[in-house]
């Protein structure tokens, strides 16, 4: 259990967070130099913040106002740092067991055997870290942090010094890893992706400050603003006016059309008539109306609308369709109004290489209203 | 031919390396990690011996040290000799030479990825055992450049030396000041046979560091 | 690798010896003005074989000397090139009042590098054009120096010369720079003119001060006795000659 809250600042910048997390693996999400980073380097006693207090499993690391902050060896923490920080002059072998004090020399060999082959990198001991390949290397830091049996583990970007396809490979077996050592764990990362795949609880990060702390699920159905749907790479994150705001409903005017969307449902977000106001669609629950089964049923289709296809991207297994609207003005979107996902499946049926113009409906579920 | 000037500065640049490293180590870490006020005027100290003239040097060490000094009086009081005997020669070696362990040094400290000290501090290792494990092992070549440059400075020391030790003949007169010695005497065969030694010796200790740096990693 | 420094060093702290074993054998320091080069060079070994003294001669600057004295440096006799700087040791007590003596007075002379052409027989000659730079001893500390600045005061030609000059450490250092060469022309003391390379003319004594040359036994000598006896010598039957042969006026000459 992770409490954190802290004040810190830098020059250009000023870093003003608090949140806590129950949960097992903690993802700290946003742009960078939104302040992840010197979060972590406080949590780890890298860097004093000004103000705050950190406590981690009943332990207090940092309280300025009770005038208490662990020395790093300390806080029992292991830190994975962006780039792995290897020592260059050490062994694998050497490296992992950096940390290790106490014991014979046996007992530490032994220790540090025992994760090697866990991580699976049996055979490399005598290795020099610059002989390693980017995967290996993230496992000896991993290992590194590891072997010392910390309470909680810290992670920096540890996906993001590896190219694209390793870095999806590595994600998974990366999550096994810190799920099977059991041990809690706070990730940062740029890639919404990797902290949703890797987190129970994702924590957003814009600006120095937190706009959205929840367990992954809830983030992905409710992101909190625009901001943050942003950060997640939502697409389609459209702004409208309301015209009229009920407690389940909004209706609200895009493009010169009327559009009926869910309210949010975890709170009462009546805006007044006339407020500006921002949601998003997301591109699989675009419905293209068929043409050959007559005209649309408007208790099936809501939110029925127009337009042409100006631009397509083959995905292999989908298609992402760029559509702008047949209402007269400028497009929302820069040359487009809305991004479209269809199965590859539905593309060939529909013939939509040859046939661009189209029909489309949305379920009032599917335009989620983004408060503030 | 007398070889004792030889002799007299392999030892007096030997020990006044040794010195300087032991010394200008430490400093030049606390330059290349430590911000503290005061920064600036230890720099300046550091610096200071490359600057002013080597005799004016000596003239202001012999002030600190001779018979009269603050410094001097103290040691004969103890019974030490410091002024006109080889110590001498190895202070004034050292003080012209430490400023070259301490820039170079730092050079390479400052090089050392600071992350790379972080990981081990998040390992639980002592700042200490930071420094002779991660900081030292990854910036010796520095060092050792530094030790070389400070050994042939030691080797070549002459100005205040000649304030503080003197010039005494199979007392204090080391390589430099033999050969000065004979060159105004006019002695050219003898200047010659020294001037050749020094290089020889200088020749040998680069080609035996080079050889060292080389190896490992 | 690291067995070899440690044996080194510790050699080295214990190994470097200065002076031999004392009591063997009666030694002396003596601190002598540079222009007493080659003339020491003669007299010395003869007083060692006559008194079975070993002489540890230190050739030097005699303003460096001063601070050096004064600072406790082993000497057990100073002669400087200039009497002024012996009388305020004396003063300061750091010289032996009673054994003070002058031992000489110096010349100066106008050197030529026979390289560089036609000998020079007159100071105003220095003003020639094809005399690029002329070397006296530093005239702030040298004796010798000063004597080359009055001369050259003296004659009206300072200003004029006063670019061309390169100042040495001492005398032994300004002849080595007509020695070789290097410049065209300097200024030198008598005591040290006779080498091949260069050829000499004397300079009016009358262009400057007396180079009164003076010396004393330094009291915190052990051996003062001995100290003295060097002197004696110096002023004896046995170095007067000398002394005349390398170009200096005898006391009670002058």
């Amino acid at each position: 259990m992770l409490a954190l809250s802290l004040v810190k600042r830098l020059p250009g910048f000023q870093l003003d967070v608090a949140w806590q997390a129950e949960e097992k693996v903690v993802a700290l999400v946003g742009p960078s130099g939104a302040g992840k980073t010197v979060t972590l380097q406080c949590l780890a006693g890298l860097m004093r913040p000004d103000q705050g207090r950190i406590v981690v499993d009943g332990r207090v690391f940092f309280d300025s106002d009770a005038g208490v902050d662990l020395p790093p060896r300390a806080r029992r923490l292991g830190y994975v740092f962006q780039g792995y920080a290897l020592f260059p002059h050490l062994t694998v072998a050497d490296n992992v067991g950096f940390g290790l004090h106490g014991g014979s020399r046996r007992e530490r060999a032994r220790r540090v055997g025992e994760v090697i082959e866990r991580l699976g990198l049996g055979g490399l001991e005598r290795r020099r870290p610059q002989e390693l390949s980017g995967g290996q290397q993230q496992r000896v830091a991993l290992g590194r942090a590891l072997a010392v049996d910390p309470d909680v583990v810290l992670l920096d970007e540890p996906l993001s010094a590896l190219d694209a396809p390793l870095r999806h490979a590595l994600r998974e077996e990366l999550g096994r890893t810190i799920r099977e050592w059991g041990k809690p764990a706070v990730l940062v990362t740029h890639d919404f992706a990797e902290a949703y795949r890797l987190g129970d609880r994702v924590i957003v990060y814009e600006a120095g400050r937190v706009i959205q702390s929840a367990p992954r699920s809830e983030l992905l159905w409710q992101p909190a603003s625009e901001s943050v749907a942003r950060i997640m790479g939502i697409r389609n994150v459209l702004r409208g006016t309301v015209i009229k705001a009920s407690p389940d409903r909004i209706q609200l005017r895009w493009r010169g059309l009327t559009l009926e969307a869910v309210n949010s449902p975890t709170r009462a977000y009546l805006p007044p008539p006339e407020t500006p106001i921002a949601f998003f669609i997301r591109p699989e629950y675009v419905r293209l109306i068929r043409k050959d089964r007559g005209a649309p049923d408007p208790e099936h289709h809501m939110n029925l609308m127009s337009g042409r296809i100006v631009d397509e991207v083959d995905f292999g297994t989908t298609w992402a369709l760029r559509l702008q609207l047949d209402e007269p003005g400028p497009p929302a979107q820069g040359d487009y109004d809305l991004e479209i996902e269809v199965p590859r499946l539905v593309y060939e049926i529909l013939e939509i290489g040859q046939d661009r113009h189209w029909q489309l409906s949305i379920h009032r579920g599917s335009i989620q209203v983004l408060p503030g | 031919m007398e070889l004792f000037p030889v002799r007299l500065s392999l030892q007096v640049a030997i020990i006044a390396t040794a010195i300087t490293l032991v010394l200008g180590v430490p400093i030049a870490w606390v330059l290349a990690r430590r911000r503290f006020p005061g920064r600036q005027v230890l720099e300046t100290l550091v610096v200071l011996p490359l600057i002013l003239p080597p005799t004016v040097l000596g003239y202001y060490l012999l002030l600190l040290i001779g018979r009269r000094g603050p410094v001097g009086t103290v040691l004969a009081a103890a019974g030490i000799e410091l002024a006109f005997t080889w110590r001498a020669a190895v202070l004034a070696a050292a003080v012209g030479s430490i400023a070259l362990v301490i820039k170079a040094s730092q050079a390479g400290f400052e090089a050392v990825d600071q992350r790379l000290e972080q990981a081990a501090r998040t390992l639980g290792r002592s700042e200490l055992s930071i420094f002779w494990s991660v900081t030292l092992p990854l910036a010796w070549r520095a060092v050792l450049a530094g030790g070389v440059l400070a050994f042939c400075r030691a080797m070549g020391e002459f100005g205040i030396t000649l304030m503080v030790a003197g010039s005494i003949p199979g007392r204090t007169q080391t390589l430099p000041l033999a050969i000065y010695d004979r060159v105004q005497a006019n002695q050219m065969n003898e200047a010659n046979a020294l001037a050749l030694i020094a290089v020889a010796v200088v020749a040998l200790l680069v080609f035996g560091v080079s050889r060292l740096a080389r190896l490992r990693y | 690798m690291r067995a070899l420094l440690a044996v080194l060093l510790l050699g080295a702290t214990f190994g470097v010896s200065s002076a031999q074993p004392p009591g063997a054998v009666p030694s002396l320091t003596v601190f002598a003005a540079s222009d007493l080069a080659f003339v020491f060079q003669e007299l010395v070994p003869r007083f060692e074989k006559a008194t079975g003294t070993k002489v540890t001669l230190v050739l030097g600057s005699s303003g460096n000397f001063v601070h050096q004295i004064e600072q406790g440096a082993p000497a057990d006799v100073f002669f400087s090139a200039d009497e002024g700087f012996v009388d305020r040791l004396v003063q300061r007590g750091l010289l032996i009042a009673e054994t003070r003596a002058l031992y000489g007075q110096g010349r100066i002379v106008l050197a030529t590098a026979k390289a560089a052409g036609e000998k020079l027989t007159d100071l105003r000659q220095l003003l020639d054009s094809r005399v690029k730079r002329v070397a006296i001893a530093n005239p702030l500390h040298a004796p010798y120096g000063r004597a080359a600045e009055e001369a050259l005061r003296k004659t009206g030609i300072w200003d004029a010369v006063r670019p061309k000059l390169v100042y040495a450490e001492n005398i032994r250092q300004a002849l080595q720079f007509v020695q070789t060469g290097a410049v065209e022309a300097g200024i030198v003391a008598l005591s040290i003119a006779r080498v091949p390379e260069i050829e000499w003319v004397p300079i009016d004594p009358a262009l400057h001060r007396p180079l009164n040359q003076a010396v004393g036994v330094v009291r915190s000598t052990p051996r003062p006795e001995l100290g003295l006896a060097f002197i004696q010598f110096v002023n004896g039957p046995e170095g007067r000659p000398i002394m005349k042969r390398y170009g200096f006026l005898l006391p009670g000459e002058f």
